[in-house]
């Protein structure tokens, strides 16, 4: 029965002109019209990181271990962008003119034990060419030690210093911080919130207090609650899908980098669907009218869109030195909040502190509304 | 002697201060049509509301097939078949799965529920509109697919809440012979409506309703006999004067003569042959009239005799 009620559930969904409208196209015409407002911008971020055109000179004629750490840094890991992309040249002047016509960045010249770096002007390029030196400087002697009584482990003995070059790339300059990518954030927790009115209309069809066909549910031998379940799981479902779509063509086809891996901004936006739904669910479970269970939750969305960040990327930042505890309960900017926060610092407590609020919202919603929808007679109809 | 299907026992259903169900009583027998007939207002649609156990009441009892009915009485509702006086159907959906929709949530079996899904469609006639959404169906149509949706899973008991309002007559026809065949099928039928001659024509029982209360209750025959008034006739006669209508007044049975117009309207209270009495005495009498009707008395008359007010108010 419930498998039953879900695909007919699910069909009314995707047959709804409207609901595959607002909740499928809307949020990929907004986002193509965000991507060319300010598309450039994001990717021209400085914020950005760029692997590092960098030259290297050896003068000494032996291989040296230094280039075999510089080699190790151009092969990419875990899907990030490369540090390093290496040209090696054969003498300082012609690394020079390389710099001076913008074909490197800047340049190593290993002359001896010296390792001198060349930049033409300081930046986070620059910064991070002087901690390779300074980290391989550190390490050099257990490098050296190892390579020559263990060659086998040198490769062990690269990682340790590349690994700490790595994580100084992800972690000082960030993955995707760029202001802007907050409006495609905003976007994906509008997107969200918009399955609450999924959700309010399929409680119109079960409850009698609401529709005709509500009335002829409920002459029937079937269980409200599990009808209900059956439909907020093919919304979730219609939602989650629809998520997934929005999320894959910002980062895929938009090529915006949303600065985490896509199975976790997935993962999170599927939280946000059931936070759209659940909150749906008790609006329905409120409102009786047949009109305003449309404007309610599209109002609903909207606003919680605004303050989220949908129009204006600092709002979030502005309400959070004045009121914070409205950031803390619209479930826009906790979602906002949850993915810059997983794409900029990682899984830190404040993300896990969102995650933890979405779910709690969640519960809080589907309980207090099978509460308000256990009620099986009605006052008036 | 026909079992009891369905028992109501001094139902009160008040909304604030008024009553809108007034220690209503009913009872419903095994195989017959209980028509259920009151103007707008009198508390019909609250009164089924209240047996579907869909409304809360004040005060009452409502008994189906000897069970008391609850909300979560599963095993009386499985054999009760709804038809809403607005249409209730899924806008989204085609014909057979909206058919296909309810009646699965009555009937688990899938062939079984095939197959009274396709009987319920070719009942109603709409099987070569299967794969139409409701949006294109006529009003007519819309309405075969609102009762196809109530009665497929075979019900014993089936309640049509004004099942033909704003249907066209040749629509209006077809549900009341399909109505009629359920009922010869065995299915218990509760009929409500605020048109005395599909009534009429349908129930083998009424109960007329007026302010939430039963005022009559009996067949169509027994109402009808309850009246003064058994026949109406009409006569065009514009050369009436008092003496005629003293005339008429002295013939056996009529106790009633009155102008409307052109005509004079003679009620009589029984007897046979009154038609030929009024037309003799005219005719004896050389008074020339034109147009001549007669009227039997119709549930309206009973009405109107009870409440002082017309059915159609």
């Amino acid at each position: 029965m419930f498998g039953r009620i879900f695909v007919y559930k699910f069909k009314e969904i995707i047959r709804n002109r409207y609901m595959v409208g607002w909740n499928f196209l809307f949020p990929i015409v907004l986002a193509t019209v965000f991507y060319m407002g300010f598309g450039n911008l994001i990717k021209d971020d400085p914020d950005n990181f760029h692997t590092i055109e960098a030259g290297y000179v050896n003068t000494n004629q032996e291989e040296s271990n230094f280039e075999k750490v510089l080699e190790e840094l151009e092969e990419e890991t875990d899907g990030n962008v490369a540090i390093l992309s290496l040209k090696k040249y054969d003498s300082r002047q012609a690394a020079m003119d390389a710099m001076n016509s913008d074909e490197v960045f800047g340049f190593y010249v290993e002359d001896g034990d010296e390792i001198e770096t060349i930049v033409p002007k300081n930046g986070y390029h620059a910064t991070i060419m002087n901690q390779i030196v300074r980290e391989y400087d550190n390490k050099k002697n257990v490098v050296e030690t190892i390579a020559k009584d263990h060659p086998e482990k040198i490769q062990a003995a690269m990682d340790m210093v590349t690994d700490n070059i790595t994580i100084m790339k992800e972690h000082d300059f960030g993955n995707n911080t760029s202001p802007y990518v907050q409006y495609f954030f905003a976007l994906i927790a509008m997107s969200s919130l918009f399955s609450s009115w999924i959700s309010t209309a399929i409680l119109e069809g079960i409850c009698a207090n609401m529709t005709e066909r509500g009335k002829r549910f409920e002459c029937s031998p079937t269980s409200k609650l599990m009808t209900i379940l059956a439909g907020i799981c093919a919304a979730m479902v219609m939602q989650s899908v629809s998520n997934a779509v929005v999320v894959i063509y910002v980062q895929e086809i938009l090529k915006i980098s949303l600065g985490a891996p896509l199975w976790n901004i997935i993962l999170i936006t599927t939280l946000g669907s059931a936070v759209g739904v659940s909150s749906g669910v008790l609006i329905g479970s409120l409102i009786k009218n047949e009109k305003l269970l449309i404007v309610v939750p599209l109002c609903f969305t909207m606003t919680c869109s605004f303050f989220s960040g949908l129009m204006w990327h600092q709002i979030r930042q502005y309400i959070e030195s004045r009121v914070p505890i409205f950031n803390r309960i619209n479930p826009a900017s906790l979602l906002v909040d949850c993915l810059y926060t997983r794409a900029t610092y990682g899984k830190t407590s404040m993300y896990y502190q969102d995650i933890i609020t979405m779910s709690c919202m969640v519960i809080g919603c589907l309980i207090i509304s099978a509460f308000l929808l256990r009620r099986r007679k009605y006052v008036s109809l | 002697m026909s079992q009891c299907v369905v028992e109501i026992e001094n139902l009160v259903k008040r909304y604030g201060d008024k009553v809108a169900v007034d220690h209503f009583s009913l009872n419903v027998n095994e195989g017959e049509i209980l028509g259920l007939l009151g103007p707008n207002g009198s508390g019909k649609t609250t009164t089924i509301n209240c047996l579907l156990s869909l409304l809360q009441y004040d005060k009452g009892t409502v008994t189906i097939f000897d069970k008391e009915m609850k909300p979560e009485a599963y095993d009386i509702k499985s054999q009760i078949g709804v038809v809403m006086q607005n249409v209730a159907v899924i806008d989204t959906l085609n014909v057979y799965e909206n058919v296909d929709f309810f009646c699965g949530l009555y009937i688990r079996d899938k062939a079984t529920r095939k197959q009274y899904v396709e009987e319920a469609l070719e009942f109603t006639g709409l099987t070569e509109y299967k794969k139409y959404k409701p949006k294109k169906l006529s009003g007519g149509l819309l309405r075969r697919l609102n009762i196809a949706c109530g009665i497929a899973h075979k019900p014993k008991l089936i309640i049509f809440d004004e099942p033909t309002v704003a249907v066209d007559p040749q629509s209006r026809n077809a549900i009341l012979e399909g109505i009629k065949k359920m009922n010869k099928d065995g299915a218990t039928i509760i009929y409500t409506s605020h048109y005395m001659e599909e009534v009429e024509e349908l129930c083998s029982r009424v109960v007329i309703m007026d302010h939430g209360k039963n005022i009559a209750n009996g067949t169509t025959s027994e109402l009808k006999s309850s009246l003064m008034n058994r026949e109406t006739i009409r006569v065009n006669l514009p050369n009436k004067n008092d003496e005629v209508i003293k005339g008429l007044k002295e013939i056996n049975h009529v106790y009633k003569v009155k102008e409307d117009g052109d005509d004079l309207v003679i009620k009589c209270d029984g007897g046979d042959h009154n038609l030929v009495h009024v037309l003799s005495y005219l005719t004896d009498n050389n008074i020339p009239f034109g147009h001549v009707s007669t009227e039997l008395p119709t549930l309206n008359d009973v009405f109107l005799e009870i409440t002082g007010k017309e059915l159609r108010d």
